[in-house]
């Protein structure tokens, strides 16, 4: 590796945010933020009904209503009826049935927003209300509505089967994990324009994860070949996997094309929840055999998902969960079980740990009650069956990456504990409550709890992904000046700042200019699943080195006088898929985290305070060392945030706390100082040896809240986000029993 | 999301401002510090056309003992009565509140006057106000008139004003010296609603309670007494052993919501949880 010397704010930096400034001030454009002459605004009708058959629909009064240009129904959608990531089962708009509370059935464009709303509610739906299946056990059920008309409600199930699947163990223990729906919550809400063309296309400014698969889902739709379709980035307000797939991007195009003008949509906050896919809620059985000495021998693992009404990434998430339901452990025998299934609740998808964060609640629950089973120390447990490069995992794949888990696990275990002050001396502020009363500190418990987790980097099973890049190295007035386009969107996770570094380190010039990300250069894949530093930095660094090798043969920077560019496409190694029994070489490489949460419980009352959270997270090399730090802290919000509180409340499908008033979100007040350590041991066959660092720390946060609290309180805790009165004692925890189809 | 849109007046004096809800009726809603009123019509939960700004009203902000009670303008904001040191001293039961409602921005903004008069069940300040016997003086059309405290909060978001009536000021009787007050508000989450709240100010006369007041927030539709702890509490010993008892009956005679935060049996059980606490602490018993 090259890296020259002497230039500021290259790699290994904690360099400032390129976009800080701009939205510290206020200045940055959100795509919320997008306007244009003569623009159109666009609203959603949406369905009350979690299941119902359309039987007509009277738009007249709608159309007539003041200030409306287009009222649309799915007979309006001039191409494909449906889209969607894996499998395109998603209406654009409904035409026969609702499978879902909140589904888009009618478009309004109108002069102003208010005019939009009010044409809305003219807009008359006869429905057939059909019986709705929202339990995913019940899904499975033969006398469950389908929803799809197959001959189930199965997404997708698979079967990993290692080593002797029933090997007998000396101590089992066995139990029921369940975790709730959490939504992503990012503060910008879907938003984006599309402004019609002159050549008959759409440009469309979007807030997006990924802008080539939202225009190999749009133009199809459309009946638009996909170079009339022009993706455009629109300023980000966080995604978190929320704008993996399609919210108004095709109603926004369609609107356009109809009116012959600019056509903005934007969600409010209470449509968002309704307007995008969520974290699979799963029901995790597991049976856990080891010998006396704390190896662990056996690991039996069925895991359902609620994948809600359509497909989304139900099945990659389920494949995630199941693949990595034994741990960062060596298992010699195992036999994990996944399935998802659809349902007529809210459809899920991508969220930050992407199937890993349930399988880590359950497994490291499963780990503790070995450990009490064992009576051996839960973190000796761990270290003794850790995983580490040269593993075989249970899909037959061979660790060949960085896995220091023992190190981990060592590492985060001797971070300092806050002292433990005697309640009445403190601060209220410093009780759980914090900022609202509730005594003087009674019956507070502290309790310590640690989980270990991992998930894999990029995509997975033989999925072929790649980022292109183009650099153009020239001089101006001010001195040399290195150009960048790819697709690649900074969602808020710093990727901006990371592709300057990457290329001052490359070619040693300070000044980066980077341009707004479109559908003019090829895919950069999607912000997600931790992969852009390695995808797109990987493609920088490659046209970085291109550019330098023509520079050198030109004799340096100093020599520069035309331009020099290049264009180079980042590939990450090949994965295979799973074969019948869950074997083969699925996922690129991976990334481990250990945590510790302290926590004080007021047992009485079931208030939690949270006092600090730990994470020694793998990280190959930093490359940004604030930057890791800042997303092990966010991502550890995010998962204390499911550990208390976070969850979409539905009832028969319909969505009971579609706002920030009552789904909540942790406030800083709620938040602990979080203590980071970084382990850096570069990663062989990844540029600068750097692994994403984006989801680990939600990966192990919920679980390790959820230890602690056990340790506080002595009580099971089976399910997240936990409630007060399961602390206080005043609900029975969930009893074992057999998963279903066993 | 954005209000519906209304018309709007700034009244400079209260006769100017009833003047302007008799002309307008049922359409008007007084606005204070906004605190309450603009979320809900955010949420286009409430849609008034027209809106009386009383903000711009001057002497409304004022706390002062006089005549054996202590007087609060319907514009003292939380943050004045938080940092009162005559709250503090008189009525520590508020400061105690006020310094719990919202955050900092909401504290400096939102006024006692326009909290009672939401009569949000869920606010921290009614039951306080209940548990104190605080009198509203409202001035309408026909000049002013008094309400007592367990007739002003009527139900969810009802208060016991005519539509062109506006809240003045808000008095309560002055404690005797050595009362104490506390209280507890319990949320799952920092700086929110009341999942469920206890006001309680306790008089103790040598060893004995003399005087004992609870008011619960989040128990029903709307702030209520507890009644039954007072009545067990009142002439008996300021102990350990009488104040569990008496708290034990903090949920007698309410009907809790069950809602998604907490079901009514929950509820009841933080409402003696917190009424035991409470009382202890007054007493000096934590």
């Amino acid at each position: 590796m090259s890296v020259r010397i002497g230039i500021r704010g290259g790699i290994g930096e904690s360099v400032r945010r390129v976009d800080g400034e701009p939205k510290v001030k206020g200045d940055f454009e959100y795509a919320s933020d997008l306007s244009r002459e003569g623009m159109l605004w666009g609203a959603t009708l949406r369905s009350p009904h979690p299941h119902a058959r359309i039987r007509s629909i009277d738009i007249q009064a709608a159309v007539s209503s003041p200030g409306v240009l287009a009222v649309l129904l799915a007979g309006d959608v001039p191409g494909k009826k449906t889209h969607g990531l894996d499998e395109a089962d998603q209406p654009v708009l409904a035409w026969d049935v609702v499978r879902y509370a909140g589904e888009p059935v009618a478009l309004v464009a109108a002069e102003d927003l208010e005019l939009a709303r009010e044409a809305l509610k003219k807009i008359v739906v006869d429905y057939e209300v059909l019986p709705a299946v929202t339990d995913m056990e019940a899904a499975l059920s033969p006398d469950a509505p389908r929803l799809h008309g197959k001959a189930n409600n199965i997404i997708r199930s698979l079967r990993i089967l290692h080593g002797n699947p029933d090997a007998k163990a000396d101590v089992w223990v066995e139990g029921i994990y369940e975790t709730g729906m959490q939504d992503q919550a990012p503060l910008g809400p879907e938003a984006g324009l599309a402004v019609p063309a002159a050549d008959g296309g759409v440009d469309l400014y979007v807030a997006t994860q990924w802008l080539h698969v939202d225009q190999d889902q749009i133009a199809p739709c459309l009946d638009l070949p996909r170079e009339k379709v022009r993706l455009h980035l629109g300023g980000v307000g966080g995604a978190f996997g929320a704008r993996e797939d399609l919210s108004m991007h095709i109603h926004a195009c369609l609107l356009a094309l109809r009116t012959k003008r600019p056509v903005k949509i934007v969600y409010g906050r209470q449509e968002s929840f309704y307007g995008h896919v969520h974290r699979h809620p799963m029901r995790i059985w597991m049976r856990h055999g080891a010998n006396r000495d704390g190896k662990l021998v056996n690991v039996q693992a069925y895991l359902l998902s609620d994948g809600g009404a359509y497909t989304s990434t139900s099945g990659p998430v389920i494949g995630n969960a199941t693949s990595f339901a034994a741990g960062p452990y060596e298992v010699p025998n195992a036999r994990l079980e996944g399935t998802a299934v659809f349902t007529n609740n809210l459809p899920c998808g991508a969220m930050r740990g992407f199937g890993a964060v349930q399988a880590t609640f359950a497994y490291e629950a499963q780990m503790d009650e070995l450990a009490r089973a064992l009576e051996m120390d839960p973190l000796e447990l761990r270290s003794r069956n850790a995983l580490h490069t040269g593993t075989v995992m249970p899909t037959g794949q061979l660790v060949s990456g960085a896995a220091p888990v023992r190190e981990l696990i060592d590492r985060v275990a001797v971070l300092p504990v806050p002292p433990d002050e005697p309640a009445p001396d403190r601060d209220p502020m410093l009780l759980p409550g914090g900022a609202g009363h509730v005594g003087h500190g009674e019956s507070l418990k502290r309790g310590i709890g640690f989980a270990v987790g991992y998930k894999n980097i990029g995509y997975s099973e033989g999925f072929d992904d790649s980022s292109q890049a183009w650099v153009r190295l020239s001089r101006d007035r001010d001195g040399p000046l290195a150009r960048v386009k790819t697709a690649a969107v900074d969602v808020g996770q710093g990727l901006d700042t990371i592709v300057t570094q990457i290329v001052r380190t490359e070619l040693g010039v300070e000044r980066v200019a980077l341009e707004q990300p479109d559908t003019r250069i090829g895919s950069a894949g999607s912000s997600s699943a931790s992969r852009q530093t390695m995808m797109t930095g990987g493609a920088v660094q490659l046209a970085c080195r291109a550019v330098r090798e023509e520079l050198d043969r030109q004799g340096g920077l100093e020599r520069l006088n035309r331009p020099i560019e290049a264009s180079r496409t980042y590939h990450h190694r090949v994965t295979g898929k799973l074969d019948e029994n869950g074997q083969g070489d699925p996922h690129v490489t991976f990334a481990f985290a250990a945590a510790r949460a302290v926590v004080e419980v007021d047992t009485e009352l079931g208030l939690v305070r949270v006092v600090q959270l730990a994470v020694a997270q793998d990280v190959g090399r930093a490359l940004n060392p604030q930057s890791v730090y800042g997303q092990i802290e966010g991502g550890s919000a995010q998962g204390l945030g499911l550990a208390l509180m976070e969850e979409i409340e539905l009832t028969d499908g319909k969505v009971r706390n579609a706002s920030f008033t009552d789904y909540l979100i942790p406030t800083i007040l709620d938040m602990p100082p979080v203590v980071s350590e970084l382990i850096e041991e570069p990663e062989p066959g990844v540029p600068f040896g750097a692994k994403g660092v984006g989801e680990f720390s939600t990966v192990v946060v919920p679980a390790a809240v959820a230890a602690a609290l056990r340790q506080a309180t002595g009580r099971a805790i089976h399910r997240i986000p936990v409630k007060p009165d399961d602390l206080a004692g005043l609900r029975p925890a969930l009893a074992y029993r057999k998963p279903p189809g066993s | 999301m954005i209000p519906a849109s209304f018309d709007y007046v700034a009244p400079k004096t209260l006769p100017e401002a009833v003047a302007e809800l008799v002309k307008h009726g049922d359409e008007a809603k007084v606005l204070a510090g906004g605190h309450s009123l603009i979320p809900l019509m955010k949420l286009r939960l409430s849609t008034p056309s027209f809106i009386v700004d009383i903000g711009r009203i001057k002497d409304l902000n004022y706390i002062r003992e006089a005549d054996g009670h202590i007087a609060f303008g319907a514009l003292t904001t939380h943050h004045d009565i938080e940092f009162s040191d005559l709250v503090k001293r008189r009525l520590p039961v508020l400061s105690s509140a006020a310094s719990q409602i919202g955050d900092p921005q909401v504290r400096n903004r939102g006024t006692i006057g326009g909290a009672a008069a939401h009569a949000d069940p869920f606010g921290d300040f009614p039951a306080c106000l209940l548990a104190l016997d605080a009198e509203f003086k409202v001035v309408g059309p026909r000049g002013e008139r008094t309400i007592a405290a367990k007739d002003f909060f009527v139900e969810t978001f009802t208060n016991a004003l005519e539509p062109q009536e506006v809240l003045r000021e808000i008095r309560v009787p002055s404690p005797p010296e050595g009362s104490a007050g506390t209280y507890l508000k319990f949320s799952r989450r920092s700086q929110d609603w009341a999942i469920v709240a206890v006001a309680a100010q306790v008089t103790v006369k040598g060893h004995a309670v003399e005087r004992v007041a609870i008011g619960l927030t989040g128990m029903g539709s709307r702030p209520l007494r507890g009644s039954a702890v007072e009545q067990a509490l009142r002439g008996k010993p300021a102990h350990a052993e009488e104040i569990r008892a008496a708290a034990d009956r903090a949920a007698d005679g309410s009907d809790p919501p069950q809602d998604l935060n907490a079901s009514p049996e929950y509820r009841r059980h933080l409402a003696t949880v917190l009424t035991r606490r409470a009382l202890e602490q007054v007493t000096g018993h934590h």
